[in-house]
């Protein structure tokens, strides 16, 4: 435990001293919901209704526009070979550097798609519901979008690779955590929370299963 | 160890490691790189691996620290893999922004030894003034000497070395050669791919690819 939580806290100074940190995906983030509305007009209803939806696709690809140097480097410069050396196991080990990736690049996604959310015309309780699915969800896209990035690392258009693996199995993802906002903007609180807890479970369930094909990924890199 | 301001206390022995190679077969894509090698190393002993350019030396090293499967053939090594081997690639494992305190004490945390070691070792290594500097400030010659600090510090039995002198000056090549030194004479087995002749008494010499 204590080796992971290292790992975990590695990977977020990692990502915090040579990526930007969160600069990258949040100002990705923000691009999208503030270009969105003067891409598809400014009536109030429209923004109303599309709010929720914009939030999750927006979460989603700053999240894919990360995902190529996760694995990409550690193959570069050889602390691949290191990992496999070290006594942890593989999958608990691609777990650890994926979320601490995560949680150092994306944590400011949830709390600007509350306030997005609100100048999107939402109120308060939707608002917080729409961060709410965000962080709910983002576990699953950062670790879907991880197990693309090892298996595209260090080939040549990775890029095109990873979104083509990780678009498809982030379909469930993505539209629980929209559905949360969509059911809570039509009033509909116990079909948000219950789409809200949906989306927990497909964070849960991917956390369970991606760290084993992103291990294999990583083993497969190596030969 | 004479010249070393490794205290051997501190240091375990590693006196009952050993490693054997049989009838073992790689290839690498459909080119067939060595059959039938057969070599057995025993606590203390160094290996030298020489070859052409692409004649298989580090798909060896490969093999024998589990990173690619063989065609055929037996590693045996006398511990689990990811207690027994450090690991010197081509590349350092270095990441650019990480002073080399932070990087070292992360691996000393993860093979569960103390980084109280890290400042006799760098000092050995003569790297000691840089503890506190990003890997991307630092020379090539340097960082292969911070690869090597982290090679001693994770304090398994079998280094296997790709090319360890490579961007090393004459000091450099001396320091390696006397850690090198001091760890055979704690018991435990070097093996080293290289095209450079170092001087590392009675180290045995394979040729790959011949």
């Amino acid at each position: 435990m204590r080796l992971l939580a290292g790992i975990f806290l590695r990977e977020a100074r990692l990502a915090w001293a040579g990526g930007g940190g969160a600069a990258g995906p949040t100002a990705f983030f923000l691009a999208c919901i503030t270009l969105g509305p003067l891409a598809i007009g400014p009536a109030d209803e429209t923004l109303r209704v599309i709010g929720p939806g914009l939030m999750a696709i927006a979460a989603l690809l700053s999240v894919l526009q990360a995902a190529e140097r996760l694995f990409t480097e550690d193959v570069s410069d050889g602390t691949l070979e290191l990992y496999v050396l070290t006594p942890v196991s593989l999958p608990l080990l691609a777990l650890a550097k994926v979320l601490g990736q995560a949680a150092a690049t994306l944590w400011a996604l949830p709390l600007i798609a509350i306030v997005g959310a609100m100048m999107y015309g939402l109120e308060l309780g939707t608002a917080l519901l729409v961060g709410a699915a965000l962080l709910a969800a983002i576990p699953a896209l950062a670790l879907l979008a991880g197990f693309a990035g090892a298996l595209s690392a260090g080939v040549k258009r990775g890029g095109l690779l990873i979104s083509l693996i990780a678009m498809p199995l982030m379909v469930p993802v993505l539209v629980f955590a929209a559905g949360t906002g969509r059911a809570a903007l039509d009033g509909e609180m116990d079909r948000a929370f219950a789409t809200l807890l949906l989306t927990c479970a497909v964070s849960l369930g991917t956390i369970a299963v991606a760290p084993f094909g992103i291990a294999a990924a990583m083993r497969a890199r190596l030969g | 160890m004479t010249g070393l301001p490794l205290n051997s206390a501190d240091w375990p022995d590693f006196s009952d490691t050993n490693l054997s190679v049989r009838e073992l077969g790689l290839s690498r894509g459909d080119r067939r790189l060595i059959c039938d090698l057969s070599v057995a190393l025993q606590s203390g002993d160094a290996l030298f691996l020489v070859g052409a350019n692409g004649a298989g030396k580090t798909t060896l090293l490969r093999a024998i620290a589990g990173f690619v499967r063989p065609d055929s053939g037996v590693i045996d090594i006398s511990a689990e893999r990811e207690d027994a081997i450090a690991w010197l690639g081509h590349s350092d494992g270095l990441k650019p922004n990480e002073t080399l305190r932070q990087a070292l004490r992360f691996w000393c945390d993860q093979s569960h030894q103390p980084s109280k070691r890290i400042m006799p070792v760098l000092k050995a290594l003569d790297i000691g003034h840089l503890i506190d500097r990003p890997a991307s400030r630092l020379s090539r010659g340097q960082q292969r000497r911070a690869g090597m600090a982290r090679v001693a510090l994770t304090n398994r039995p079998l280094w296997l070395l790709d090319e360890p002198a490579g961007p090393l000056d004459g000091a450099g090549r001396d320091c390696l050669a006397r850690l090198v030194a001091w760890h055979r004479s704690r018991g435990g087995l070097v093996i080293a791919a290289t095209h450079q002749r170092l001087e590392w008494p009675d180290a045995e010499t394979l040729g790959v690819g011949q």
